[in-house]
């Protein structure tokens, strides 16, 4: 198993995709940082404002990863995630390798769960690397300070600020050790659902637009509030949990339940994939 | 693992293979001995490519069953380690080297590095430098070529090669036929699917001919074409080898034909015919069948060809 993993590991990492991957990783950030850094510019001057996440990143460079990952957590990283999971067996399908892989003494299982965990290890590491980038750069510019965070819900149309609350540097660092994992951790749905599709076709392209289609279809049905609870079960819907505990100053609730369905997700797909592909003609 | 010597290396038992209504192989049933290299002939659609997919543990069979020296076939076989396979075309991962690609197949299953036959697979690759480059750059020849490395890393007992030949030149596919020449020298089996009827007639000891799924016939190459039954023969005494020949029971016609003599005989070996006219004091300059294995296949799917036979079998 751990050969697997380890060759598994080595065709995914030495793509050319992944370079540019790892580049749109430290690139956004540093161009969400300057933003921040113009915005922060023009409060100064009394000018925009903006609100949340992104109106008090300049105040601690400790708070931009949380306002990075606010911007990117809701699509780039979703398109990213969606793209190594809907590759993880279909790009082998799509090359003619995968029957090579197979005419090895080799257990599908392992094979799946093999490109499972390289996918998934990417995808947390994709996370990570936005937020490396995002810490590192935020320090540089706007240094590692407690962060007084205001009475956001006060903002309301009247634009004036009540008191609201202090994240020291060691809670701020904590919080953002907290939502990375998070935010990684709920791509778990995306990431059994990527990796099923994944072993339905031949065609990688197929599966990635499938995986990141669902989650489209996911969050624009999240926005319909007149679903009710429906909506409670999708896997989009608690993707931005986290946010609260630079917000509101509380660890959500919200969070738990939001892990909770990512597993059930997880449990389905993963072993829909593992029982759909041990089944499977290889006819690629 | 258990492995009898005694098992062929290759049983297919009753094997059935459907895709819904579709019937690609159809109660097929064969042995591959070892050592043998047998020839899985057939017109496009017949089932050898699906036969070999189920033999490789690819695809699952509808019915009956699969053995590899004797242990029945899945997904992921222990006994798969002890075959090189190429079916259809040979593929790899495109963005690394001819070089990394064999390591990452080889090291899949936790196989070491170092016990690969590295030096062997690639002096029958000969791509020199080019093993170094991504396969993204390399002709098919060169990814056929490739694939033979690839195949060959374990010194496999059992070769299964589907067309082995596409994508090669005239000059790469006698290089292949020495090549399968060479390992059954070594005492490996071949089952080999091919088009190319004049490779398989060269590189071949038996053949099992398909079509519409189903086993059309099974035996050596020299019985298939026995079978049709016209042979050649140059001697020094024409008249007198004409007289001895039509003098044995099962020769039908005996004709004079440029330098020697056709015969269309019903039964007997040309070992037979040979024996008698070297016995009649002649001597045989050339005994050969007049039908080359391509006659003999076209002759044996012509007369099973009914009306009503299954169509829209896949390979």
């Amino acid at each position: 198993m751990i050969a697997l993993v380890r060759t598994e590991f080595v065709k995914a990492a030495r793509r050319t995709r992944s370079l540019v991957i790892v580049a749109l990783l430290i690139g956004l950030p540093a161009l969400i940082l300057f933003a921040i850094h113009r915005r922060a510019g023009r409060a100064d001057r009394g000018g925009d404002r903006g609100e949340g996440l992104f109106r008090l990143a300049h105040q601690s460079g400790l708070l931009v990863p949380a306002a990075v990952l606010s911007v990117m957590s809701g699509f780039l990283l979703v398109v990213i995630a969606g793209t190594i999971a809907g590759d993880s067996i279909a790009g082998d399908a799509a090359w003619g390798n995968l029957r090579y892989v197979l005419i090895r003494p080799v257990s599908r299982v392992k094979l799946v769960l093999a490109k499972g965990l390289v996918a998934g290890f990417l995808i947390w590491a994709a996370t990570v690397l936005v937020m490396v980038a995002a810490l590192v750069g935020g320090v540089l510019f706007f240094g590692a300070h407690p962060v007084t965070v205001p009475n956001l819900s006060a903002f309301g149309g009247t634009g004036a600020l009540s008191f609201g609350f202090t994240l020291s540097s060691s809670a701020l660092v904590l919080r953002v050790l907290i939502a990375t994992a998070y935010v990684a951790f709920g791509y778990s749905a995306l990431l059994a659902m990527g990796t099923f599709f994944s072993t339905l076709t031949d065609t990688a392209t197929g599966a990635i637009g499938a995986t990141i289609g669902v989650y489209i279809i996911s969050e624009i049905l999240n926005s319909i509030t007149e679903l009710g609870q429906v909506r409670y079960a999708f896997p989009t819907h608690y993707l931005d949990a986290w946010e609260p505990m630079f917000t509101g100053n509380t660890y959500p609730h919200d969070m738990i339940v939001g892990v909770v369905v990512q597993l059930v997700y997880l449990v389905v797909f993963g072993a829909a994939a593992l029982v759909w592909f041990q089944r499977k003609d290889i006819r690629s | 693992m258990s492995d009898s010597r005694d098992a062929p290396v290759v049983a297919v038992e009753g094997l059935s293979k459907h895709f819904g209504n579709v019937v690609a192989v159809d109660d097929l049933s064969f042995t591959v001995a070892r050592g043998e290299v047998c020839g899985l002939l057939g017109p496009n659609g017949a089932g050898k490519t699906t036969s070999l997919r189920v033999l490789m543990g690819l695809e699952r069979p509808s019915r009956g069953s699969v053995r590899l020296f004797g242990e029945p076939v899945r997904a992921g076989s222990p006994q798969l380690a002890r075959v090189g396979a190429m079916v259809e075309q040979a593929a790899f991962v495109p963005h690394l080297s001819g070089l990394l690609n064999l390591k990452l197949w080889w090291e899949a299953d936790g196989s070491r590095w170092g016990r690969a036959d590295l030096d062997g697979a690639l002096a029958v690759a000969g791509l020199g430098d080019a093993v170094h480059r991504t396969v993204r750059t390399y002709s098919q020849g060169m990814k056929q070529r490739l694939g033979f490395a690839r195949l060959l890393l374990g010194r496999p007992e059992l070769l299964v090669l589907d067309e082995p030949t596409n994508g090669l030149d005239p000059g790469e596919i006698r290089e292949v036929r020495e090549l399968i020449g060479r390992l059954t020298e070594h005492g490996s089996t071949v089952l080999l699917s091919s088009h190319h009827l004049s490779e398989v007639e060269q590189t071949c000891t038996n053949v099992v001919v398909m079509n519409y799924g189903r086993l059309i016939s099974q035996g050596t190459v020299s019985e298939l074409i026995g079978s049709s039954g016209s042979v050649y023969i140059e001697v020094d005494d024409r008249e007198r080898a004409r007289t001895v020949l039509e003098a044995i029971d099962g020769v039908r016609t005996v004709h004079l034909q440029g330098d020697g003599l056709t015969v269309d005989t019903t039964a007997g070996r040309r070992s037979d015919l040979n024996a008698a006219l070297v016995r009649a004091g002649l001597q045989v300059e050339t005994i050969m069948p007049t039908q080359r294995l391509e006659d003999a296949f076209l002759d044996l799917l012509d007369a099973r060809n009914t009306p009503g036979a299954p169509i829209g079998a896949t390979s």
